[in-house]
């Protein structure tokens, strides 16, 4: 209840506020989204599953962004950004797969 | 996992380790989490607040990326319209002033026959010098030559960076080429060349800009066609029989290019704009008369 209307609440603000994202920091914003994501089913599967926990939730979403810009950042300056991108999304995205369909086995039974 | 005969830890830690990703896709964090919490603690004072600063994060960094995605798609395709119309607009005002050069150089004819005798070796001299500058439009026998880039080029290696491969990457006809054949001509003995209908000069450059072939500054694009004026004889035999024909002969076969040439009795070549000397000027001390 509280996070939809968190999550609604920063959606507005984001339309609000438009600010501009940095040159310096777009090239983390792909893969901030990414990472934000799978924190996002990560709490949701946990939630359903009943054993969410607002620390773990927090502290994962904010790792998960921080070590995905640590990995594309590295990868950038080691000539590999674009390789090291790919991976991150491909790990993150089956993460977001299994969460996924971990919360339709809960909401549908199927 | 942990059967009875497993074979080789090592061998199949990687293996494990994507069954491990595919399989255990929940943050470990939520299960340790409520390990330690047991069933019935009471739920603690920050719990709340923090999901809603998560969500909120988490909704405003979507927000912001969908923002950035959309307003900076627009954003391109303004400037690359901006270029096109700033691009077209130049064109077009290039094309105006050329028909206006061509305006005052009648005008200028004009003004020339009559202030001019009609004959006689003022008139000669004038008729031979402007032609020999290329600025007069001249007709006669000569041959054509042609270079075309084949009709499949080869891809470009890295079509994903434009504008940062030179000439030579993705064509194999470049303004080198182009040059060459040129310079033989004029080495067979042409009179007059135009390149894709733009007349040269004696200070006509031929070089390149990023992909296409600049003559005069103006660009031009495969096929080629290089028209000399001259003896149509002795240029088609000498031409044939020089080191740049039998190269690009070659070149048919290998790369596949398009390179053939013809007599023709009749040429048109265009006439070039005058070219006012910058730099060269005849020394103050002496006449002009007595050279």
């Amino acid at each position: 209840m509280i996070a939809g209307i968190a999550l609604i609440a920063g959606i507005v603000l984001g339309l609000i506020l438009r600010p501009t994202v940095p040159t310096w920091l777009e090239p983390y914003l792909p893969i901030a989204v990414v990472a934000a994501l799978d924190a996002v089913f990560g709490g949701l599967r946990a939630r359903l599953d009943g054993i969410f926990d607002a620390k773990v939730f927090v502290v994962s979403f904010i790792s998960n962004v921080l070590v995905a810009a640590l990995i594309v950042f590295l990868g950038d300056k080691l000539g590999v950004g674009s390789q090291l991108s790919t991976a991150v999304v491909v790990v993150l995205g089956i993460r977001i797969f299994g969460n996924a369909a971990a919360i339709r086995r809960h909401l549908f039974r199927a | 996992m942990t059967g009875p005969d497993k074979p080789d830890d090592r061998a199949l830690a990687s293996a494990r380790l994507l069954i491990d990703l595919v399989t255990n896709t929940l943050d470990p964090g939520y299960a340790e989490a409520a390990a330690r919490r047991e069933a019935g603690a009471p739920r603690r004072r920050y719990d709340r607040p923090a999901v809603a600063v998560g969500c909120l994060l988490v909704g405003f960094l979507l927000v912001l990326a969908y923002v950035h995605t959309h307003r900076g798609a627009p954003e391109a395709a303004k400037v690359h319209d901006s270029l096109v119309s700033r691009v077209r607009a130049a064109e077009t005002g290039g094309n105006s002033l050329a028909a206006r050069v061509r305006d005052l150089e009648r005008q200028l004819a004009a003004a020339q026959d009559a202030a001019l005798p009609k004959s006689g070796a003022i008139a000669r001299d004038l008729d031979l010098a402007q032609l020999q500058a290329g600025q007069l439009a001249v007709s006669g026998p000569g041959i054509t030559v042609t270079l075309r880039e084949p009709a499949a080029p080869t891809a470009s290696p890295d079509p994903g960076r434009g504008g940062t491969t030179a000439i030579g990457d993705t064509n194999i006809l470049t303004d080198r080429d182009v040059r060459s054949v040129v310079n033989e001509l004029w080495h067979d003995g042409a009179e007059a060349i135009s390149v894709n209908d733009v007349r040269l000069t004696p200070t006509s450059a031929i070089r390149f800009a990023g992909e296409a072939v600049l003559v005069d500054f103006q660009p031009i694009t495969s096929p080629y066609r290089i028209r000399a004026l001259g003896d149509a004889d002795n240029l088609s035999t000498n031409f044939a029989e020089s080191s740049v024909a039998s190269r690009y002969q070659t070149l048919v076969g290998v790369d596949g290019i398009g390179f053939g040439f013809t007599e023709s009795g009749n040429l048109k070549l265009p006439g070039s704009g005058p070219v006012k000397p910058r730099y060269a000027s005849v020394p103050p001390t002496k006449k002009r008369g007595n050279r």
